[in-house]
């Protein structure tokens, strides 16, 4: 088992340097960041973008290092300048990149200008990283600074101001869907072709059919804005809290940002996701108790005469749910990233939207730290899932 | 030794990145594959259909604007849709704008269009329904604009109205990556017909659009955003002369003569501005979104909703920073104007003067042209508005303003000098009172590189500034031959150099270097405006409180908060009583749930013309 483990936390360790590797590289590729646009920025009679401003923007976020460079900064920290040993510089001349490229145009084959670098007019050596400024490294916690939605600012204080929100929303909507959708699989697969079967059969397939968007608006319109408009009871349209107090019909006077506020605040958005989700567990339960039930063990334990309940929750539930806990465990990444349909419905301020942002204005080094979590917490749960099957099932041993 | 073996690893890592940056290609390679020498000469050849000028007017006459504003507006009334449409580059009212009488305005009128097509040789066969030419070639033109919805609108009804005319518009909707790459479409001048928008302001400018030394060509570097190629002289002179003049009636006159060759010459059909659509809640008072005036928050001292002592407006994006000078995005100037308001306003294309006692103009003496006499090694600004340190051989413009060849000996140059002197009793939300020690940090910290500021386009030209200790100011002297079209409104900041910091540190003394990052600068600044940031709760929303030391009294209303909301959200949200205001940042336009709204009494809406406007450039040039 020991020996597995290390195994498969070294296998870990690969995986998660490869998906470093892999969205640092698709990133760095991607159009937009601090650059973009710049030289279309509008001249105005106080206003110009000069080409020592677009290399100093270059310097300031370490666009004029070559790629590889810009890797092991993000990653690790370095290189901060030459190797010094002994107060001898080493490598202090080795090209890392440069900051004002030499532009030219060329004809390309369709007879279109095409913009290429054809040299380097102020390269930069590894002495001129000294002093400048760079993350710890993303493997020590230090996500570096935002490029654009905290401008300037540690992309860790963005994380940790939406974190909560997404943990809370996902989190009830885990607890609440697996709650309901257990249950409810597990009562349709004992009652299969039932009435009630076919209810919550059609009732999980609209449920995963269902947009989120669509649902969540529809949800507004039904519990928010026509109540509101009627004098009725009305939910919070969006939000995680109001900003100033409130009355609800039957409720009274709520106050901003107490309990009760947030609450309210919460129905509609894990309501929404909740349903969804109920859809698929319940289904996934089901089918999953179906092939149970349908077992030589399961029939053995009727024809001892077992209560029907006892072969239902000791014999069949057990082994029904072992695929279910295999599951369940990749949540955890979810928990984390958030749902970001809904929290862009509902104005939730989590995750979710964070990362949208991120990648709508070229926030890299926010997006980055948001894949590279994603990445650490999905092997992580993939290792749980594998430790979990040895719990609820004997017949498996790790080697 | 688990250490050392992970040290080990970090070591090959880096080692391996440093080979790999080595294996990067050269600073000084020669690129793999050149596939043809660039042509200096390039764009020279008349376009063979749009170097006709019959057949632009024509297409001018053509189009029907109202029409196509009635395609993306039409909830609006029908007068503010007529009040949308464009005739030339300026909307009626601009300060600037020539007037109908002096310009060429082209109604909607097929017949005149056909004729004019006729003429230029380009006639209907019968049975046809795309004009030809005597060489039997049709007359199809392509037509690039972006992918936005708005845009797929009105260009499809365009492409309608032109195909009544017998044009054939081929119409390529692409990615505005590429339309407005750094390096594709538009800068490369890569099309026929080029539909975007133009952001109008209260100055025109005007210079880099359409004079002839900004047309964008592989000989100049691709500088200049002429991308019609339209190089009319008399129109160029005209709009280098408004913009070197400080005479406010000789600015009104070139951009007369400009207005009246554009629209003669038609190297662009002006289409219409587009609409900027606000929606408050029933009741609220004092909120008057006025065209020209970017900043809609210019009044919020005087926002009042009864029974409230809480405003929100929503915001769908969430400022990065509140540290002006690094963070241009407009919802951070938004949530900055609350505390640090502009010193003037420019409500209908015009200037006011608010915190400032008058505009430094010539006329008034606020502003004089100091005759200084200049000599080699001296910096200057040349006659092509670049700072350089004077030799024999350079052109300037003397003090006559004339462009003349520096020889070498002293000559003497034009340097305009303004002062600018704020109201009295403008006083910081902790009391003390504003100062010229205030502008002079502001001033140093904008010129500073290691500030993070992205241009220093103004610093360069700043000759000196000398800050007033008779009155709360400052006195701007420009680099001997700079002349700035906007020279009497006020150039600097404030910044609070009196405040102590969390760490005891007081501001004035903190280097440029530490500001973008500094919470008192980027998350809690203080101002002088009509309310004080309280609180940012990231992600959620901007508190503010009223300012008890504001110079104009207290806000009607004591409380205001920006909300961050999403767009999705944004119109349930206002619906449902969690927001009061939405502004054009968030409102794509007006949609039929605000309009039932607005019906049923729940909230109001305002549809005001926006600056930025939409037109069609014709590229007269082909490579």
């Amino acid at each position: 088992m020991v020996a597995y483990l290390v195994r498969r936390v070294l296998q870990m360790i690969l995986v998660v340097f490869i998906s470093a590797i892999a969205s640092f590289a698709l990133l760095s590729l991607a159009p937009g960041g601090p650059l973009a646009g710049l030289r279309q920025t509008p001249a105005t009679s106080r206003f110009y973008i000069s080409a020592e401003d677009i290399a100093r923007i270059r310097t300031k976020y370490d666009l004029d290092l070559t790629i590889p460079v810009r890797f092991t900064r993000w990653l690790i920290g370095v290189p901060r300048g030459p190797l010094v040993i002994n107060g001898k510089e080493y490598f202090g001349d080795l090209v890392v990149g440069c900051r004002q490229p030499i532009e030219e145009e060329f004809l390309n084959d369709r007879g279109k200008y095409e913009t290429r670098v054809t040299g380097c007019s102020e390269i930069v050596y590894l002495r001129d990283l000294t002093g400048r400024s760079a993350s710890r490294g993303i493997l020590l916690g230090d996500f570096g600074v935002s490029w654009r939605l905290l401008r300037d600012r540690p992309v860790s204080d963005l994380i940790v101001s939406r974190l909560p929100k997404t943990l809370q929303l996902i989190g009830l909507e885990t607890l609440f869907s697996i709650l309901i959708g257990v249950p409810l699989g597990i009562y349709s697969a004992v009652k299969q072709y039932s009435k009630f079967d076919y209810f919550f059969t059609s009732l999980a397939f609209m449920g995963s059919a269902m947009p989120t968007f669509f649902f969540g608006i529809l949800m507004i319109l039904a519990f928010s804005i026509l109540p509101r408009n009627a004098g009725l009871p009305y939910l919070p349209p969006g939000l995680s809290e109001s900003v100033r107090d409130y009355t609800i019909p039957l409720l009274g006077t709520i106050t901003a940002g107490s309990a009760s506020d947030r609450v309210l605040h919460l129905i509609l958005p894990v309501s929404v996701l909740t349903l969804v989700n109920v859809a698929f567990w319940s289904r996934y339960i089901r089918s999953s108790m179906l092939e149970v039930l349908r077992q030589d063990y399961v029939r053995t334990a009727r024809a001892k005469g077992l209560r029907e309940n006892v072969v239902i929750m000791k014999h069949a539930l057990r082994n029904g749910l072992i695929p279910f806990v295999t599951i369940v465990v990749f949540t955890l990444p979810g928990l984390f990233s958030g749902a970001i349909i809904t929290e862009s419905i509902f104005s939730w301020p989590g995750m979710g939207r964070l990362y949208l942002l991120a990648l709508g204005d070229s926030d890299y080094p926010v997006a980055m730290a948001v894949f590279f979590i994603i990445a650490v917490l999905t092997v992580i749960a993939t290792l749980l899932r594998d430790i979990l099957y040895t719990v609820v099932d004997p017949r498996i041993r790790l080697k | 030794m688990k250490q050392n073996r992970f040290m080990l690893v970090l070591g090959l890592l880096v080692v391996a990145s440093m080979v790999l940056a080595a294996c990067q290609p050269g600073p000084v390679a020669t690129p793999e594959v050149i596939i043809e020498t660039v042509e200096r000469e390039a764009y020279t050849t008349p376009h063979p259909i749009l170097s006709d000028v019959r057949v632009r007017q024509a297409m001018a006459y053509c189009t029907n604007k109202l029409e196509l504003v009635q395609s993306v507006y039409p909830l609006a009334p029908e007068a503010q849709q007529q009040e949308l449409v464009l005739n030339t580059m300026m909307r009626g009212g601009h300060w600037a704008y020539a007037g109908d009488e002096n310009i060429t305005i082209y109604p909607f009128d097929p017949a005149a269009g056909a004729a004019l097509l006729d003429e230029a040789g380009w006639t209907l066969a019968e049975g046809a329904t795309v004009r030809s030419n005597a060489d039997g070639e049709t007359l199809n033109i392509k037509f690039t604009t972006t992918t936005a919805a708005f845009r797929q609108t009105w260009a499809a009804v365009w492409e309608q109205q032109m195909e009544a005319c017998g044009i054939d518009i081929l119409r390529l909707h692409v990615p505005a990556s590429w339309w407005f790459g750094d390096t594709t479409g538009l800068a490369r001048r890569d099309f026929e017909l080029g539909a975007f928008a133009w952001v109008g302001q209260v100055d025109p400018g005007g210079v880099t659009l359409y004079s002839c030394d900004q047309i964008p060509s592989p000989a100049n570097g691709w500088e200049g955003q002429n991308y019609m190629g339209w190089c009319n002289e008399a129109a160029s002179t005209a709009v280098k002369n408004a913009n070197n003049t400080l005479i406010l009636q000789e600015r009104i006159d070139n951009y007369k003569i400009l207005q009246a060759e554009f629209t003669k010459d038609v190297p662009s059909i002006p289409l219409f501005n587009r609409t900027e659509t606000f929606a408050a809640v029933a009741g609220l008072t004092g909120f008057e979104p006025i065209s020209g005036q970017e900043y809609y928050l210019y009044d919020v001292g005087k926002w009042e909703l009864p029974g409230q002592d809480t405003i929100v407006l929503g915001f769908t994006q969430e400022p990065a920073s509140l540290f002006g000078l690094v963070e241009d995005a407009f919802v951070a100037q938004l949530a900055l104007y609350m505390v640090l308001p502009g010193a003037i306003t420019t409500k209908n294309y015009d200037f006011q003067a608010v915190y400032i006692q008058d505009f430094a103009t010539i006329e008034n003496g606020g502003s004089v042209l100091n005759e200084v006499e200049v000599k080699a090694g001296d910096t200057v600004v040349d006659a092509n508005g670049d700072v350089v340190t004077l030799e024999a051989g350079m052109s300037v413009k003397n003090f006559a303003g004339e462009i003349v060849e520096f020889t070498g000996d002293p000559i003497k140059m034009q340097q305009l000098v303004s002062t600018f002197k704020y109201i009295d009793g403008i006083t910081w939300e902790d009391g003390v009172p504003l100062s010229s020690a205030d502008f002079a940090l502001s001033q140093k910290i904008a010129c500073d590189p290691e500030s993070g500021a992205t241009s220093f386009y103004v610093c360069d030209r700043t000759a000196g500034v000398v800050f007033l200790t008779d009155a709360v100011g400052y006195t701007h002297s420009w680099l001997p031959g700079y002349t700035d079209p906007l020279y009497f409104t006020p150039i600097w900041g404030t910044y609070p150099a009196h405040r102590v910091l969390a760490d005891g540190r007081v501001l004035a003394d903190v280097p440029a270097v530490e500001w973008a990052t500094l919470p008192e600068i980027s998350e809690q600044p203080i101002g002088w405006g009509p309310y004080k940031l309280v609180e940012w709760v990231k992600g959620e929303k901007l508190v503010y409180e009223a300012n008890p030391y504001w110079v104009f009294g207290a806000p009607k209303t004591p409380n205001f908060v920006i909300q961050i909301i999403t767009a999705e959200s944004a119109e349930a949200l206002l619906l449902g009583g969690e927001v009061d205001v939405l502004a054009s940042e968030t409102l794509a336009g007006l949609s039929q749930t605000l309009a039932d709204a607005e019906a049923a009494g729940t909230i109001k809406t305002w549809s005001i013309a926006g600056g930025t406007w939409e037109h069609i450039d014709i590229s007269l040039f082909i490579r």
